[in-house]
C-alpha cells in the first residue's frame, strides 16, 4: 500500500523573482534577465524550463534561454501571444514574476563531449537552444564543430543580433541565417531552413543533431538529415505541448505514453519516432 | 471455496440487521465526520456528509460523481493571490480523520490508482493530505446494466482497501473486520455482538456488461488496435462533452485558472477538473492542435485507461464502474468500444493467417 507518512511536495507555489533586465528583440519578442529571492542560482540544464506566472493573468512554460554557466542569473524570451505572455511584455526592470521550476529533462552536454554538435532553430526554437549553445562555447574545448543553422520568417523576426554578431566572427563557429521571406535590405540566404542542410559537410557519425522550432518543421528537418545519412541515434529535439502543471500531474502536455514535461521537452528521437502523435 | 470465499472467510464477520447497519452509521460518527450515499434526485445518488443515518441510501447503483472528488476536488484554491503586492498564501489542506461509508469495490480501486498518480514521481501535497487519514468502509452491491468491473479483475466482494465492509445477505449483512484500523472502530459497537462462524458462500453475481477477454489480455489487444476503424465509428457519434472524463473514477487531469475579484486586487489560482475529450486540451499557441479529432481523443482516453499508465503501474487504470457509459449522452459504452476493438484485432489477426 502507498505509504502517506512519506515526505510531500507543496508543487503549485512559485517564487517570486525579480526581472532585472527587460530588452526588446523585436515586434513580438523581449528576453528578460531574471533574479530569484537571494539571488539563488536557479541550476537549471540547458533546454530545461520554467513555470513563469503573473498572479492574475496565469502561468506559461518558458523555456530558459541562458546557459547555467553564465551565474545565478537567468534568461527568458518570451513571445506575446495571449493573456500571460501579453502582460509580462508589459513589465520593466524591478517588476516580480512567480516562477516555478526548472522543469522537464534538458540536454545533457556531457553526453555530446567530443562530438560536433548541428544546431537548428527555427524560430523562438533558438532560445531554448542558445542555452546550449552558450553552454558549448563556454566549455568550447570539450566539443568538435559547432555548427549553427537558424531560419526565421523574415528579417525583422531575427533574435539576438548581439550573440548572432559574435557566432558570425568567431572562427570557431559555423553559422548560417536563412529568412522565408527577404526584405529590400536583405543580403543573405532565403529560403526554408531545410535549404540550408544538403550543403553541409559532416562528419554524420560523429555529428550529435539538436533541433528545437514550431511544429510544422520537425518533418522537414529530419527528412533531410535523413538525406544526409544523420543516423537517428544523432538526433535530439525539444517538443512544445500545452502545458498547465509543469510536474507531469495534469496530462496536458501527453504525448501518448509520455509526459512532455517531465520525460522531456528533449526527445532522444529514436524514443519518439514511432510515436504517431509527436511529430 | 474459491480464492476470494477463502479471503473472506478468514475475516471475522458478524451478522447484523439493516437497522444495525444504521447504528453502526451513528456510532461511527461520534468518532469522525461520515460521508456516504445519499439520494439526489430521481435515481441519481450523491456522497454527502451524513446527518441522519436513516438517509444514507445503502444500496445503490452507483453516485454520479466518483469518490474522487473528496481527494481532488472538482474546484480547488492553490493559492490565493493579492495582485498589487504580488504576495499569495497557500490555504491550509486539513488532514483530517473522515469516514466514508457504504462505499463499493471499484470506488476503491480507483483511489488505488489516483494514489499511484499523485505519487509516483512528484508525490502531490494536496491530494497526500486529503487522502492520508481516510477510513473506508464497503458495500456489497447488484451490479446494473452499465457496471463491468468484474471484467477489470475487481468483485463487487473485494475488500483491499476497506478498513470494514458489508456483505449483503438475505437477512441484513454480514459485517467484516478488515483491519486493525476497523477492528478498533468497532469499539463500543460490537459488544452485543457475537462472531459469525458460518462459512461464507458467495452468489455469482453477474454483470450485464462484460468485455470479451480476461483483463489480462487488455493491454496487448492495445498494442494492436492504435490504427483501427473503431475509433473513427465512436467518434462520429460523440459530441465531444468530456462527461466521461470528469465522471471517471480515475480521470484526474486538470486544469489551473487564474480568477480575479471584482475588487481587481485580490484573487485565486484555482484547479478545476478537466478532460482529454475536449477540444482545446491539447491545444497550444498558434492553433495547433495535437488531439483535432474525437477520433484521436476517444483513442487516447482509452489508451489511457488500458495501456499508457498500465505500463507503469502494472493496474488497468479502468475500474469498471459504467459512468462513463451510464451518463454519456449519446449511449456510447466502454464495454462496446473495447469489445468492438477485440473483434477488430480478431479479424485482423485472422486475415493476417491467411
Ligand atoms: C516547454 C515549452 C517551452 C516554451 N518556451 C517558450 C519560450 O521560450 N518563449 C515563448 O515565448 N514561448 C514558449 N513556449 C510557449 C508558451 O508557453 C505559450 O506561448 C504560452 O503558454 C502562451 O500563454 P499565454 O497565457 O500568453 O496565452 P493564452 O492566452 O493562454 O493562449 C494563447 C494561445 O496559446 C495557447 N497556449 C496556452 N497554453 C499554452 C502552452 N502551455 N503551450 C503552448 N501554447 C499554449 C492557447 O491555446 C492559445 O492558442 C513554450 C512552451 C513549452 C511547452
Ligand atoms: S460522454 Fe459520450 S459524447 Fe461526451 S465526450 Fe464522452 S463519449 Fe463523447
Ligand atoms: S473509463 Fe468509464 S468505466 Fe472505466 S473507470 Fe472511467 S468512468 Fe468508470
Ligand atoms: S504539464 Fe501537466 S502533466 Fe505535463
Amino acid at each position: 500500500m502507498e505509504n502517506f507518512a512519506l515526505p510531500t511536495e507543496d508543487l503549485y507555489s512559485p517564487e517570486i523573482a525579480t526581472i532585472t533586465r527587460v530588452e526588446t528583440l523585436t515586434e513580438s519578442e523581449k528576453r528578460f534577465e531574471i533574479r530569484m529571492p537571494g539571488e539563488k542560482a536557479l541550476n537549471h540544464k540547458p533546454g530545461q524550463f520554467v513555470e513563469v506566472s503573473i498572479f492574475g493573468f496565469g502561468e506559461a512554460p518558458i523555456s530558459i534561454c541562458s546557459s547555467p554557466t553564465r551565474g545565478p542569473l537567468f534568461e527568458l524570451t518570451v513571445r506575446a501571444t495571449g493573456r500571460l505572455t501579453d502582460k509580462m511584455h508589459l513589465l520593466s526592470e524591478g517588476s516580480q514574476i512567480g516562477i516555478r521550476g526548472p522543469f522537464g529533462n534538458g540536454f545533457d552536454p556531457g553526453a555530446f563531449k567530443g562530438k560536433d554538435i548541428l544546431f537548428v532553430c527555427g524560430g523562438i526554437g533558438l532560445a531554448p537552444l542558445k542555452s546550449l549553445i552558450d553552454y558549448t562555447l563556454d566549455r568550447r574545448e570539450d566539443f568538435g564543430r559547432i555548427i549553427i543553422l537558424y531560419g526565421t520568417r523574415n528579417p525583422s523576426e531575427i533574435l539576438f543580433p548581439e550573440e548572432i554578431k559574435t557566432w558570425q566572427s568567431r572562427k570557431d563557429v559555423e553559422f548560417a541565417i536563412t529568412v522565408d521571406q527577404a526584405s529590400e535590405e536583405w543580403q543573405g540566404n532565403v529560403g526554408v531552413i531545410t535549404t540550408l542542410i544538403p550543403g553541409l559537410e559532416l562528419d554524420v557519425k560523429n555529428t550529435i543533431v539538436t533541433v528545437v522550432g514550431p511544429p510544422v518543421m520537425y518533418k522537414f528537418v529530419l527528412m533531410s538529415l535523413k538525406g544526409k545519412r544523420i543516423p537517428d541515434e544523432n538526433i535530439y529535439l525539444s517538443l512544445e505541448r500545452r502545458m498547465k502543471c509543469g510536474v507531469g500531474k495534469c496530462g496536458h502536455c501527453q504525448i501518448n505514453d509520455t509526459y512532455v514535461c517531465q520525460d522531456g521537452p528533449v526527445y532522444h528521437y529514436p524514443r519518439v519516432k514511432q510515436l504517431e502523435e509527436a511529430i | 471455496m474459491n480464492a476470494l470465499e477463502e479471503k473472506l472467510n478468514r475475516f471475522v464477520k458478524y451478522r447484523i440487521s439493516e437497522e444495525d447497519v444504521r447504528l453502526l452509521i451513528d456510532h461511527l460518527k461520534q468518532k469522525a465526520p461520515v460521508y456516504a450515499p445519499h439520494n439526489s434526485g430521481e435515481a441519481s445518488f450523491s456522497y454527502e456528509l451524513v446527518e441522519k443515518s436513516t438517509d444514507v441510501v445503502l444500496q445503490y447503483p452507483r453516485t454520479m460523481q466518483p469518490i474522487k472528488k473528496f481527494f481532488l476536488p472538482p474546484k480547488e484554491v492553490l493559492l490565493n493571490f493579492n495582485i498589487k503586492d504580488n504576495t499569495y498564501s497557500k490555504p491550509e489542506v486539513p488532514e483530517e480523520t473522515r469516514i466514508f461509508f457504504g462505499i463499493h469495490s471499484y470506488e476503491m480501486a480507483s483511489l488505488k490508482r489516483l494514489d499511484y498518480s499523485f505519487t509516483q514521481g512528484h508525490r502531490e501535497s494536496n491530494y497526500i493530505s486529503r487522502r492520508k487519514y481516510a477510513i473506508f468502509v464497503g458495500i456489497s452491491y447488484e451490479p446494473d446494466e452499465s457496471h463491468f468491473s468484474k471484467s477489470v479483475g475487481i468483485d463487487v466482494e473485494e475488500t483491499e482497501g476497506f478498513d470494514l465492509f458489508l456483505l449483503k445477505n438475505d437477512t441484513g449483512y454480514f459485517l467484516l473486520e478488515i483491519t486493525e484500523t476497523g477492528k478498533k472502530l468497532l469499539d463500543g459497537y460490537k459488544e452485543n455482538l457475537v462472531p459469525d462462524r458460518e462459512e461464507l458462500k458467495l452468489e455469482p453475481l453477474r454483470f450485464k456488461s462484460k468485455i470479451k477477454y480476461h483483463h489480462n489480455r487488455l493491454p496487448s489487444v492495445f498494442d494492436h488496435v492504435y490504427k483501427s476503424k473503431v475509433w473513427e465509428k465512436y467518434a462520429e457519434i460523440c459530441v465531444g462533452c468530456g462527461t466521461c472524463n470528469l465522471l471517471c473514477s480515475t480521470c484526474y487531469c486538470f486544469d489551473i485558472r487564474d480568477e480575479v475579484e471584482l475588487d481587481a486586487e485580490h484573487g485565486s489560482r484555482t484547479r478545476y477538473w478537466d478532460g482529454c475529450m475536449l477540444n482545446t486540451f491539447a491545444e497550444v499557441a498558434g492553433g495547433e492542435n495535437f488531439r483535432g479529432s474525437l477520433a484521436r481523443r476517444t483513442r487516447h482516453r482509452l489508451y489511457r485507461k488500458f495501456r499508457y499508465i498500465t505500463a507503469k503501474s502494472e493496474m488497468l487504470h479502468c475500474v469498471g464502474c459504467g459512468r462513463c457509459s451510464h451518463y454519456c449522452p449519446v449511449g456510447i459504452s466502454m464495454t462496446d468500444i473495447v469489445n468492438d476493438l477485440i473483434a477488430d484485432h480478431e479479424e485482423k489477426q485472422k486475415r493476417e493467417k491467411i
